[in-house]
């Protein structure tokens, strides 16, 4: 239908550009999106729910706003969609769980839903998730797993799996996502696809279920590194219905992606988040060249840092499901019951512990910032492993996969730092690399993954079909 | 509000007891506890899983047992490696994080 490079859909900026041209209708690229998910998502199997009605009557509005000559926004016409955590009108927030499905339909759209939508893009459903977002694989024991665009043997990454599935199989062309240890960052690195996790407090939270409060975090996923910042800069400002939003003025960053990177100087972190896989390595080697990265760094206490979120993560998550644990245990998928089984019995003492050394480690985290803008890491240390694997070989170890394709994302999101995942194509299966920077400074880690995608280093696979 | 300068912390020195105390010989040592047997480790977490079950109200299938063993293992070396690195005894933490 749309003639564009990127993806049978296109790029969210070509779609609005080509919709408020009058080249292509809201209806029609509404249209194409569905009649995809309806062809590729019995495979992928990303979505739980398509808003089908409710987005035609969104296209048809925004068609008629262009008739009448009023001013479009710059999403209009962009079909999305969320992880079904989001409160969606109408539908059960399902958290990716059994229980949930008995909760009464969410009488209001979440927030960030209603900024894109007054943007001009338009919601066509919900997507798949690990259960309780408790999860980096993107398999789900209600739901089915969702699959990876690029082998559908293959897992999705988690917990945010079926919006990688989806922007990564080009169904839709933006996601939303949650990241607390990973969630954005997992699945945009196995499916390919650019993923945003901002700085803690940037994005609003209201209408999402919850899963560590202080370490939650929202943001997109995208085929380009122009439409995050097209998302995110829609989606920014304060809200006083999420405790944890900062009360920030609006930084726009799309109108500054092409300032350039000459000025910024970009390490690559070194010591814990040394890469011990080739496609990892060849990701880093291929990113730092192409930026003149050629500093080291490290990022002090690393690995404690990583088992410090852990326990936050175990012991927060197990406090916020304890009544569910004592009503419905066995409703729970069990991978899930018993890791937040374990964190309600953990000592509060060594969570205050974990508490402090979060702050002591934030503090010298931050000094880094003094002399680089910029830190590179790998988003995971393998590509997509099988469905249903176990374990895999990483140097001379065996790990398990479900608690280690976060290795890497969650010493950075355990203090809250703004990260871009940036996909690097390969053959047969991408991978991603985080470009980490000062918090409060999207737009930094925002530009150097367009100025990599202008020069060809980084961009979101084609997927076979 | 001004800070106290952090300091560095070390193992607190063993304090002279004024008192003999009754009972139990207790020594004033900074020797670390003997390390207790694989055996015993994993009683003492059965028992505590079953004090936490009883303690939160919870309902177990004994099924469960060894998945939540193992996670609380897990759990708990990964404490293990928090808790021996040395912070000051004014450490702020951070419960809600601001960056």
């Amino acid at each position: 239908m749309l003639d564009m490079p990127n993806a049978p859909l296109g790029t969210a900026a070509e779609i609005a550009a080509a919709v408020a041209a009058g080249r292509v209708s809201a209806q029609a690229v509404v249209e194409t999106a569905l009649a995809r998910i309806r062809e590729r998502d019995p495979i992928l199997n990303s979505f739980t729910a398509v808003t089908e009605d409710r987005a035609r009557l969104r296209a048809q509005a925004i068609d008629d706003t262009r008739v009448r000559g009023e001013p479009l926004g710059p999403l209009s016409g962009v079909p999305f969609a969320v992880k079904n955590l989001f409160d969606v009108a109408g539908l059960p927030t399902l958290c990716g769980s059994k229980i949930n499905r008995d909760d009464p339909p969410a009488k209001r759209d979440a927030a960030l839903i209603e900024r894109l939508e007054d943007a001009g893009a338009v919601l066509v459903g919900a997507l798949n998730m690990g259960e309780y977002a408790y999860d980096f694989t993107g398999e789900n024991i209600h739901d089915g797993p969702s699959r990876n665009p690029h082998d559908v043997g293959r897992m999705s990454g988690g917990s945010s799996g079926g919006s990688g599935s989806a922007v990564g199989g080009a169904l839709v062309p933006l996601a939303l996502g949650s990241d607390t240890n990973g969630s954005i960052r997992v699945p945009s690195s196995l499916c390919g696809t650019f993923g945003l996790k901002p700085t803690y407090g940037r994005l609003t939270r209201a209408r999402t279920f919850p899963f560590v409060a202080s370490l939650d975090h929202l943001g997109p996923l995208a085929r380009s590194a122009r439409d995050l910042a097209l998302a995110y800069d829609a989606m920014q400002g304060f809200d006083p219905d999420d405790p944890a939003c900062a009360d920030r003025g609006i930084e726009p960053v799309a109108p500054i992606l092409e300032r350039g990177t000459d000025d910024l100087r970009v390490a690559v972190a070194t010591g814990y988040f040394k890469c011990k896989s080739a496609e990892a390595c060849y990701a880093i080697d291929r990113i730092a060249s192409a930026l003149g990265a050629n500093r080291d760094v490290e990022i002090p206490q690393a690995e404690r840092a990583r088992s410090a979120a852990f326990i936050i993560t175990a012991t927060e998550g197990a406090s916020l499901h304890l009544n569910r644990l004592r009503s419905r245990a066995k409703d729970f998928d069990p991978a899930t019951r018993d890791r937040l089984l374990a964190g309600a019995m953990t000592p509060a003492s060594l969570v205050y512990k974990a508490q402090k050394f979060r702050r002591w480690y934030r503090d010298e985290f931050l000094k880094l910032f003094t002399e680089v803008d910029a830190i590179l890491a790998p988003a995971t240390p393998i590509t997509a492993p099988l469905i249903g694997q176990q374990t895999f070989m990483y140097g001379d170890a065996e790990l398990p996969v479900r608690a280690n394709l976060g290795l890497y994302t969650q010493p950075i999101s355990f203090v809250g730092l703004p990260v871009v995942a940036v996909p690097v194509p390969m053959m047969p299966l991408p991978i991603a690399v985080q470009i980490i920077t000062a918090p409060w400074r999207e737009d930094v880690a925002l530009r150097l993954a367009h100025a990599l995608e202008v020069k060809g280093v980084v961009a979101a696979m084609r997927p076979p079909l | 509000m001004k800070r106290k300068a952090a300091r560095t912390a070390q193992p607190a020195p063993a304090r002279r007891m004024a008192k003999k105390p009754r009972g139990k010989v207790v020594r004033a040592t900074n020797r670390p506890a003997k390390k207790r047997s694989a055996k015993s480790t994993h009683d003492a977490i059965d028992m505590m899983i079953a004090a936490n079950t009883s303690a939160l109200g919870l309902t177990l299938d004994p099924a469960w047992q060894p998945n939540i063993k193992f996670n609380l293992q897990l759990v708990l070396r990964h404490a293990a490696l928090v808790d021996e690195f040395p912070l000051p005894d004014d450490a702020e933490p951070a419960p809600v994080f601001h960056a």
